[in-house]
């Protein structure tokens, strides 16, 4: 005899019913798992490449190209030096004294504190010490 | 050697391109080599400014060359022999389509550190390649990158402001919290008085110079606002078929005084 949906189930079958379900539910839930899995696996390898692809931060302003934001908020002396050096493919001390007007003891240390800070890259020729800003382009 | 001189303001319409235009025009006229370049990506303008002489279709534009696409030499267009142009004038355009200017507007900090060190060399080949006596940059309004390259770059900068007090107070504000940062030596312009200003209530006008005056920088030159300025056709040629134009004679009265900045 055909059951109306109203009538309710024999109790075994009900368990029986409810258990299937269970199951299936189980099932979605490990499917659920594996793919959150494979998601944050795929996740951290975008991160990974985005990372190595990513510009270096000037907000930090460490070991970065300066932009006109990072220079403007540079010490006053600092970035008196490094507009100076702009107009040099590289300067040493003294150069950049004669273009700023002040003492080259300041200029060289104005330079150091700027390679330090990664804005400068700094090498000696003989007794010499020049600095120049770091390249990130294509010299034409 | 030579100097490179930045045309900005703080807001827009206050005649920046027609007055670094103007001021290259006034230049030529005394004999000195002078380069004008866009460096408005934002509304290019000096590429329909210059269109009746320059070769269409554009090879590279300013954007090209700080996009690396090409050599700094091949984005300078040299204009020389067009009529009335009878010294040196090279022109660098900014690319105006839609395209280039939503490119420029999307660019990074990284790129843009790199575009102020491209700048530094293209003027370091304008000066002392070529000679040039002056480089005009035009500039956008207000705090861009690529206007504050361009004055980060010069040796003068000419803040372009009208009357009106938003404008003064914006370029108030502009020099305490911006401009003098950079420790340029710095002019100030001011455009579009109104004529009836200048003419019948002198003593108002002494008053708006009064208090541009307190900005604490040199104010170069008051042109009045000429409504056949803002109707002419805006070419580089307005100087010529106009040479005795007041709004001409007082920008040439300004180019007389750049030579002893």
């Amino acid at each position: 005899m055909k059951r109306t949906n109203e009538e309710p189930l024999p109790r075994e079958d009900s368990h029986e019913r409810m258990k299937d379900e269970l199951r299936q539910l189980n099932l979605k839930i490990d499917s659920i798992i594996e793919l959150n899995k494979q998601m944050l696996s795929l996740q951290r390898e975008f991160l990974r490449i985005l990372d190595k692809n990513r510009e270096p931060s000037h907000s930090s302003g460490i070991g970065a190209v300066p932009d006109a934001v990072a220079l403007l908020s540079l010490p006053t002396s600092l970035r008196k030096t490094m507009f100076a050096l702009y107009k040099f493919e590289e300067a040493t001390a003294e150069d950049l004294s004669h273009e700023t007007k002040r003492l080259r003891a300041v200029e060289s240390a104005s330079a150091n504190q700027l390679a330090r800070m990664g804005y400068l890259e700094k090498k000696r020729v003989g007794r010499k010490v020049y600095f120049c800003i770091k390249n990130s382009f294509k010299e034409y | 050697m030579g100097k490179v001189i930045s045309v900005h303001s703080s807001r827009g319409g206050t005649g920046k391109t027609i007055i670094a235009v103007s001021l290259a025009m006034a230049l030529l006229k005394k004999g000195f080599r002078v380069s004008l370049l866009d460096f408005d990506f934002r509304a290019p303008s000096l590429f329909n400014i210059f269109g009746d002489v320059v070769k269409v279709p554009v090879e590279y534009w300013i954007n090209d060359f700080l996009n690396e696409r090409c050599k700094k030499e091949q984005v300078l267009i040299d204009v020389t022999g067009s009529p009335g142009v009878d010294s040196k004038l090279l022109i660098g355009l900014a690319n105006p389509s839609v395209y280039a200017v939503q490119d420029m507007m999307a660019k990074t900090r990284g790129w843009e550190a790199s575009a102020l060190k491209k700048l530094y060399s293209l003027r370091s080949f304008l000066l002392k390649n070529l000679n040039m006596d002056y480089v005009i940059l035009d500039t956008s309004p207000g705090i861009q990158y690529s206007s504050i390259n361009a004055i980060i770059t010069s040796d003068l900068l000419i803040i372009v402001t009208t009357s009106d007090p938003l404008d003064i107070e914006g370029v108030r504000s502009m020099l305490r919290e911006f401009y003098d940062l950079f420790e340029k030596r710095t002019l100030v312009l001011l455009n579009k008085v109104f004529p009836e200003m200048e003419l019948l209530h002198e003593q108002e006008n002494t008053e708006l110079i009064k208090q541009l005056e307190t900005l604490g920088h040199p104010i170069v030159g008051a042109i009045p606002c000429y409504c056949d300025v803002l109707r002419a056709k805006r070419d580089y040629s307005f100087s010529l078929r106009n040479p005795t134009h007041p709004f001409i004679r007082k920008l040439e009265e300004v180019a007389g005084k750049l030579v002893n900045y």
